[in-house]
């Protein structure tokens, strides 16, 4: 009896596994049919170097919504690198076996994907680089915020909310991460309009709420007087409020975050409530996309660089733009 | 007659953390002598030995090999001046082949740097004949049983050029039949002028092999005797400082006349890697008896209780327990109907060596002391009770077993079966490789138990004991029942040595025949 | 502690047996199951260094309460991860169902308003569910533990985040008068940082997730060296054939350790998801590597057989504040791993049984002083 379940469970097992790879195969093999039908279907690509971050699924989503909005654009099913650059380059690779007409990357790293770029680019196929630059120029089109300008003018809303100078801390995201740099950099700059306005301390929090939160304990525990926390994205600012609030020390500083996803756990609704004092929207180039793959195929000229500017939020635009960005009710399935 | 001194040690001495192991110990050894090493279990042979050998950096004292005196401070300085040990713990890597056993770390080159593996394997054959084992040189050590890979030990110490080859315990694990083997081994060895040190419990093999025997008792110098014209009443009140009852104390006279408690019929099990078939086996064990199993190794005499115990599954066979039909499923299953082994390894099956030894003892009756949580202070007096019947030596119940000697540690596997209260307790090997004091506790205690009315069913490879012990003792042979031997005569054949080597190597003369004549 | 496998230390009951437990001997069979002083070492010295740096700062019971909450529920996975432990297999996926507790709790609570008392029960048995998993891979399909888990880390994950859509999800539901609902505001108060529960019955309270984590230790350091189930644990890990010939049932002790694992892990998530006030689609990432971690330092022996709870708590806590020592010196981060990393080996060097004596010999002999009777080679 007992010698019968072993194989049992062996063979479910397996036909569990056999049964999640073929609910997935047709689909992929299903996007290289393209030019079937009567009408020109164009066939678009996308790499995402790591869907599990809150602002990438966002974008994610959003260049899904977007791409729907054009009947005669299809957009395979997107590719997932879990944050490895190798993965990331085989998957760009199987896009241009695919002969896909538009290939879009976030690039994980820029040095490892500049060959796959580049592969692309040989192959005559148009790549749309969002966020993240790799290291070679020919690409179609880089469209992606200015982080060194969204720290920048975080820096300035800081001078803002402290006239008379304060102390400051910087919950900042893993330091070998570009966008982290850039922040940095830009607050920095930001801030030196008022003098009296000095950073007291700083530490890597790697973009995460929970890391966040003890880092801020220990802040809390050995500075009387903090007057503002800046942190490089919202989770790790909401960490450090989350602090502040159980130590009933968060009215007496202000929290200025980065990303306002318009998501139920997102920094435009923690502005709304009035958690954080005021962040930035890091735009998710999603609209900006679709609609250059739209032109790109459509034989229209494209420009080589597209810097998308940020939208501050502020207690005031919060509602207004959380309507604006929500993509709960946009998507169906 | 006799050559020159080949090694002199003078004055030895070694301490350990807490411990003086060591203090004044001589030993001569002369070129082409078997020089036998004497003592209970912690007298400081293997200390000694160790010490020669290299294992222990310092000590106190003189060595001299060959007439001049040199410092041993590493394995390495022993190997220079030809100093080779077989230990008693197996050396070996399991997963390696037995060829790449032999040669680690000097594995031979061809011309171009490369592993010579035909060499090896043609070497290895060669040194595996030579003890006539018959293995592929190919074969992993993990597949190869306890005893064969003490002999692969033994050549892998031959393959070195050695001048003083010392071996502790080669014999705990292996059957008659080997023990011959590995003699003519030794013999031939010491005719080529290599002096052989020779550690053993069994006093019998040393008035076979030994030439001198050299006797420690705690960690102290005894005396050396030559060993032609030394008794061995007179060897032991050397080695325990006393002079010792009688070493198998079961009285002669009628045992036996119990209810049947274990009846088996046309017990089958097929083989497997490791592991030797049994094909059609019945016997019966009644209570109050002690039934022997005699036989080569590999013969089954240990499936046999394992399989009784429930570690393997019986191809065909019926089984009854005090008349009740009892089918083995598990260990669990077995002790709850009242079985108990006293495994073959104890070491590597019977004791968890890094706990202590109210842990052990108490580990297969605990539910004895359980109910929601276990009732330590009934448990503890109930190992206390065990350590106290059986005399078992240890600093205290938490004591971690590892720390005790073989005996001792034998004694808490006895503590641990007999916490269950067994009806049918199996033995295999209940002796090997203690000393002579706690053996013959364990005879007594085996000869208590019988009188108690349990019924015993006891595997050993010294042939003596069996005869001394047990009331009946079965022979197997390549799984299969090759002779029945009584201690009462009126019963059936008695038993005698002879008589029982004859049946345990029946197959093999069958088998040596049949190839003869073809 | 660390160094045994919770035992008395008194000596051979066998004379003591008859006489009444006196004060001193109760004494010295609850002292055992907290261990010798040595395997503190590690900890006294990362107090020390705190009060010796920073003093008030540090010594309070705010700084220390947080201190702890803030590693209590990758505590929590380590005794789970300690029980495998000793039965000599490991246990990767903690993390991974912390996860996916942590998620399903944040789920349980937005979109069907369960209480917690809801909830924790169905993420325990969410997790318990996965130890299963892990149970039935190693025993019956016999895959390596370290093999099986390390599967059930990317299984779960994935399932974690196919679940969430990526997305994480806020454990603060506000309703139209923008007020926490009951059950969020209930479900905050288990681990919500700087909240105690209790308050009144307990003085000024506790936190919840320390109060978890002491709890979760105390229960599972009486199972081990209370209960059969326990003893049978260490022999599986110390000798696993001698163990299954004992009449242990390996398989079920194997499985039931797994469960217990993975049940634990499963109990963390919504104390994690209360501790940020949301349920991140990553949360727990390598939180196994921490509570492994733990339980070494405290002197568990990855070979099985050896170690304790009470030894994984110490280690939890050396770990703890150490990091909160070197957060309040503004020891730079790059640094902070170096220190860590160092003292992870001291710490694990300094509580080696028998460290000191062997450490010590060399000096005893210099002094020249009588050897001592001491545990034979």
């Amino acid at each position: 009896m007992r010698s019968l379940i072993r194989p049992l469970v062996a063979v479910v097992a397996v036909v569990t596994l056999a049964a999640g790879c073929a609910s997935k195969a047709p689909s992929s093999s299903g996007g290289s049919g393209s030019g079937s039908g009567g009408k020109k279907q164009f066939v678009v690509g996308y790499s995402q170097s790591n869907n599990a971050e809150p602002y990438r699924a966002q974008l994610n989503l959003q260049l899904e919504y977007f791409m729907k909005q054009h009947p005669d654009m299809k957009l395979l099913p997107i590719a997932d690198a879990h944050q490895s650059s190798a993965t990331q380059v085989s998957q760009v690779q199987n896009f241009i076996q695919q002969k896909v007409d538009v290939l879009i990357v976030s690039p994980n790293e820029p040095a490892p994907l500049t060959a796959a770029v580049q592969q692309a680019c040989q192959a005559k196929i148009p790549v749309i680089i969002l966020d993240r630059s790799v290291n070679t120029d020919c690409y179609t089109s880089f469209i992606g915020g200015d982080n060194y300008e969204i720290g920048k003018l975080a820096g300035q809303e800081a001078v803002k909310q402290l006239p008379n100078g304060g102390n400051v801390v910087e919950l900042r995201g893993i330091m070998s991460d570009q966008p982290q740099i850039d922040r940095d950099k830009g607050f920095r700059d930001g801030i030196k309009a008022n003098p009296k306005i000095k950073i007291v301390a700083d530490r890597e929090a790697k973009w995460l709420k929970d890391s966040a939160v003890p880092i801020m304990q220990q802040w809390l525990s050995r500075y009387p007087k903090i007057d503002l926390v800046y942190g490089q994205n919202d989770p790790m600012t909401l960490g450090a409020y989350l602090s502040a609030k159980a130590q009933h020390r968060e009215s007496q500083m202000k929290f200025i975050g980065t990303d306002g996803l318009a998501i139920p756990d997102g920094g435009i609704r923690a502005v709304q409530l009035g958690e954080l004092t005021s962040t930035f929207v890091y735009p998710t180039c999603a609209k900006e996309a679709a609609d250059t793959a739209y032109a790109i195929t459509h034989g229209k000229q494209v420009s080589k660089k597209q810097v998308l500017h940020t939208t501050q939020v502020t207690k005031e635009n919060a509602a207004q733009l959380y309507k604006q960005y929500d993509m709960s009710g946009k998507i169906g399935g | 007659m006799l050559q020159e001194v080949l090694l002199r040690m003078r004055g030895i001495g070694k301490s350990f953390p807490g411990v003086r192991a060591l203090s004044g110990v001589d030993l001569t050894v002369h070129a082409g002598e078997v020089a036998a090493l004497l003592g209970e279990n912690g007298a400081g042979k293997s200390t000694l030995m160790n010490v020669l050998a290299g294992v222990h950096g310092d000590y106190d004292g003189v060595i001299e090999v060959g007439g001049e005196e040199v410092a041993i401070h590493s394995p390495k300085d022993a190997a220079r001046h030809g100093i080779a040990m077989i230990h008693q713990e197996l050396n070996l890597v399991p997963e390696l082949s037995i060829a790449d056993n032999i040669f680690l770390g000097r594995e031979p080159r061809t011309r171009w740097g490369t592993r010579d593996r035909p060499a090896a394997h043609a070497r290895t054959a060669e040194l595996l004949a030579g003890l006539g084992l018959r293995l592929s040189p190919r074969r992993l050590v993990r597949s190869c049983r306890i005893a064969e890979q003490q002999l692969i030990e033994v050549a892998k110490a031959l393959s070195n050029n050695v001048r003083i080859l010392v071996m502790d315990e080669p014999t705990s694990a292996l059957a008659d039949a080997e023990v011959h083997r590995l003699f003519e081994v030794i013999r031939d060895l010491t005719g080529r002028g290599v002096a052989v040190i020779y550690i053993s419990h069994r006093l019998e093999e040393l008035e076979e092999i030994a030439d001198s025997v050299t006797v420690l008792r705690d960690g102290a110098y005894i005396g050396r005797r030559d060993m032609a014209g030394t008794t061995r009443a007179e060897l032991i009140q050397m080695m325990v400082g006393r002079p010792l009852g009688d070493l198998f104390p079961r009285e002669t006279g009628e045992h036996g006349g119990g209810d049947v408690r274990l009846r088996v019929e046309g017990l089958s099990l097929r083989a497997e890697a490791g592991r030797s078939a049994l094909h059609d086996v019945d016997l019966t064990v009644r209570a109050g008896e002690i039934v022997g199993l005699a036989g080569l190794m590999g013969a089954g005499r240990s499936e046999v209780l394992e399989t009784l115990y429930g570690v393997h599954r019986p191809a065909a066979g019926r089984i009854e327990l005090d008349g009740e039909p009892y089918r083995p499923r598990s260990p669990r299953y077995a002790i709850r109907r009242g079985l108990a082994l006293v495994a073959e390894d104890r070491k590597a099956q019977s004791l968890v060596l890094g706990n202590t030894v109210a842990f052990n003892a108490s580990l297969a009756a605990l539910g004895r002391y359980t109910r929601l949580f276990v009732d330590r202070r009934r448990e503890r007096a109930a190992v206390a009770g065990q350590v106290r019947d059986l005399r078992v030596k240890t600093p205290g119940l938490n004591a971690t077993v590892r720390n005790l000697s073989g005996g001792n540690q034998q004694k808490v596997v006895l503590a641990k079966c007999l916490l269950t209260e067994p009806a049918l307790l199996l033995m295999d090997e209940p002796t090997r490789g203690i000393d002579v004091g706690a053996k013959a506790e364990i005879h007594a205690l085996m000869s208590r138990l019988a009188g108690k009315g349990t019924a015993l069913l006891v595997v050993s490879s010294e042939l003596p004991e069996l005869i001394a012990m047990c009331d009946r003792i079965l022979v197997l042979c390549e799984g299969r029942l090759t002779g029945e031997f009584h201690r009462d005569p009126a019963h059936g054949p008695p038993a005698t040595q002879e008589d029982i080597l004859a049946a345990a190597m029946a197959r093999q003369a069958v088998l040596d025949q049949e190839t003869a004549d073809a | 502690m660390p160094d045994q496998t919770a035992t008395e230390e008194e000596t051979v009951a066998a004379k003591a047996g008859g006489s009444p437990p006196r004060l001193r001997t109760r004494m010295r069979r609850l002292l055992p199951v907290l261990g010798s002083l040595q395997g503190y070492i590690g900890l006294i010295l990362v107090i020390v260094l705190g009060l010796a740096t920073k003093g008030e700062v540090f010594w309070n019971q705010t700084n220390l309460t947080n201190a702890v909450g803030a590693f209590a529920s990758r505590g929590i996975l380590a005794v789970g991860v300690t029980l495998v432990i000793l039965t000599g297999g490991i246990d990767l996926s903690v993390g991974s169902i912390l996860g996916i507790g942590s998620m399903v709790s944040a789920m349980m609570l937005v979109h069907h308003n369960l209480t917690p008392w809801e909830i924790v029960p169905i993420c325990m048995l969410v997790g318990a569910f996965f130890g299963l998993c892990n149970g039935v891979g190693t025993t019956w399909l016999r895959i390596q533990s370290f093999v099986m888990t390390l599967a059930m880390l990317s299984v779960v994950r994935g399932l974690d985040r196919q679940y969430s859509n990526n997305v994480s999800v806020g454990t603060q539901v506000v309703n139209d008068q923008g007020h926490l609902t009951p059950h969020s505001a209930q479900f905050q108060d288990l681990g919500t940082p700087g909240h105690n529960v209790l308050t009144g019955v307990l003085g000024q309270g506790v936190y919840y997730p320390v109060l978890a984590l002491v709890v979760v230790c105390v229960v599972f350091q009486l199972i081990l060296s209370k209960t059969r189930f326990g003893r049978h644990v260490y022999a599986v890990g110390g000798n696993a054939t001698a163990a299954r010939l004992s009449g242990v049932n390996v398989t079920a002790v194997t499985i039931t350790v797994f469960v217990l694992s993975g049940m634990l892990a499963g109990f963390a998530g919504p104390i994690d998801a209360a501790y940020s006030a949301s349920a991140d689609p990553l949360a727990g990432t390598s939180y196994e590597l921490d509570a492994i971690a733990a339980a070494v330092i405290g002197g568990t022996s990855l070979a099985g057989g050896r170690g304790t709870i009470v030894g994984t708590f110490v280690g939890a806590l050396i770990l703890t504040l150490l990091d909160n020592v070197l957060g309040l010196n503004a020891v730079s981060d790059n640094w902070q791993l170096v220190i860590k990393g160092l003292i992870v080996v001291a710490a694990v060097v300094l509580q080696r049984p028998g460290f000191f004596a062997a450490a010590l010999t060399p000096v005893r002999r210099l002094i020249g002083s009588s050897p001592r009777e001491g545990d034979e080679k």
